[in-house]
């Protein structure tokens, strides 16, 4: 009994030391895998305009476009100039388009909801824009930079994530328009290929 | 007459002197082209795995519109001080074309003085070329020790302490 003691212990100890020797990934929640199902989608979000809405009335018959976006970061700059042609597009196509602001930590420093208000406006958001005030949502999705693309189909399941193209600064160069093509697959029934794309952003502003 | 011939041709050299040295930091050592140089995410592995055997390696990837990248930049230069002969350190901007100057401004103001780079080429694969498990947030560090492997990455801002940390378990392992 002793002995078994003394083996359990030593395999506890070089289980320690094995993994001290692993390389370490800070990881936040785990991104969601294509296939898995919106989580959150009744938990309820505040527009610009005032309106309270959930993922599940957003949705649209085919499904439901997410991006988690924000107002300070470059790189949301940048694509913005897709953000209504696509939002078009989707709508179109039957399918649900709202973008959430996770940038909790930040609030006071550009990402109100007076800043997004704001932003809507300037920028003509031809969309919903609400606030996910304490990141619950991009957490859920394991969102981790804006501007963050989350496509899901009629069933609410992942069928495309990541980037919205392959050229942020430039519309007119680019050569993988990923989400289109996702969307334009995903209602004609067809293999959306590429299903996870990367591209660089801002890391979201988690709530301290 | 060939005294003033002689002041007006020191005078030339004096001023194409002065104008030679316009791309160079005076302080650094260092020419612009060197201190921020062009790379794709292929070069970088290069350029990390020329470091095998000889130093552990910190890559940082920031951009100058990056508040956490500004905020914890510094650590990552006093730390290259404190540990310059067993680690180096791998800087590379992710800023548009157009922030190219601001990037290498900053990278004086911070009195980087050894080569750092600027990323170009689309973003897919140059965030596989550094890390699978990074998804294109900035800022992204990843620590290898002096045999290439990757003790740490992570995304987002870290404070000294966490830098610390990771560089003194990549140097010792």
């Amino acid at each position: 009994m002793k002995l078994h003691r003394l083996v359990y212990v030593l395999l506890i100890l070089l289980s320690v030391g094995f993994l001290a020797f692993l390389p370490v990934e800070d990881k936040l929640a785990d991104r969601l895998e294509i296939g898995s199902k919106a989580p959150l989608t009744d938990v309820e979000v505040t527009d610009v305009s005032g309106e309270v809405l959930t993922l599940e009335e957003v949705a649209g018959e085919n499904g439901l476009l997410v991006n988690f976006s924000c107002n300070t970061c470059p790189w949301v700059e940048a694509w913005e100039d897709r953000y209504n042609p696509i939002t078009k597009m989707a709508e179109e196509n039957g399918i649900g388009v709202i973008m959430l602001n996770p940038n909790a930590a930040i609030r006071n420093d550009g990402e109100s909801m007076d800043d997004m208000q704001a932003r809507a406006k300037s920028s003509n958001y031809d969309f919903y824009y609400a606030l996910d005030e304490q990141a619950k949502l991009a957490e859920a999705f394991g969102a981790t930079r804006t501007p963050d693309i989350f496509l899901f189909n009629s069933n609410m399941e992942l069928v495309y994530t990541g980037a919205i193209d392959d050229n942020a600064k430039s519309a007119e160069e680019v050569d993988q328009p990923y989400l289109k093509n996702a969307i334009q697959n995903l209602v004609a029934g067809k293999e959306i290929d590429p299903k996870t794309t990367k591209a660089l952003g801002c890391t979201i502003k988690w709530p301290k | 007459m060939m005294k003033s011939k002689q002041i007006v041709l020191f005078l030339c050299f004096a001023v194409l002197t002065a104008f030679g040295s316009v791309s160079e930091s005076a302080a650094q050592h260092i020419s612009d082209e060197e201190l921020l140089k062009d790379t794709t995410g292929e070069e970088l592995q290069e350029v990390i795995r020329s470091y095998q055997g000889e130093k552990a390696v910190l890559v940082n990837v920031w951009a100058t519109w990056c508040a956490p990248c500004i905020e914890e930049f510094p650590y990552i230069v006093d730390l290259k001080q404190e540990y310059e002969d067993e680690l180096h350190v791998v800087f590379v901007s992710a800023d548009f074309p157009s922030q190219r100057d601001k990037a290498l401004e900053f990278l004086k103001e911070q009195n980087v003085d050894w080569a750092t780079f600027f990323k170009t080429g689309k973003d897919q694969p140059f965030i596989e070329a550094l890390s699978n498990d990074w998804s294109g947030a900035l800022p992204f560090t990843k620590v290898l020790n002096k045999e290439g492997k990757v003790i740490a990455s992570w995304e987002q801002g870290a404070e000294y302490e966490k830098f610390e940390r990771y560089i003194k378990k990549a140097i010792n392992n």
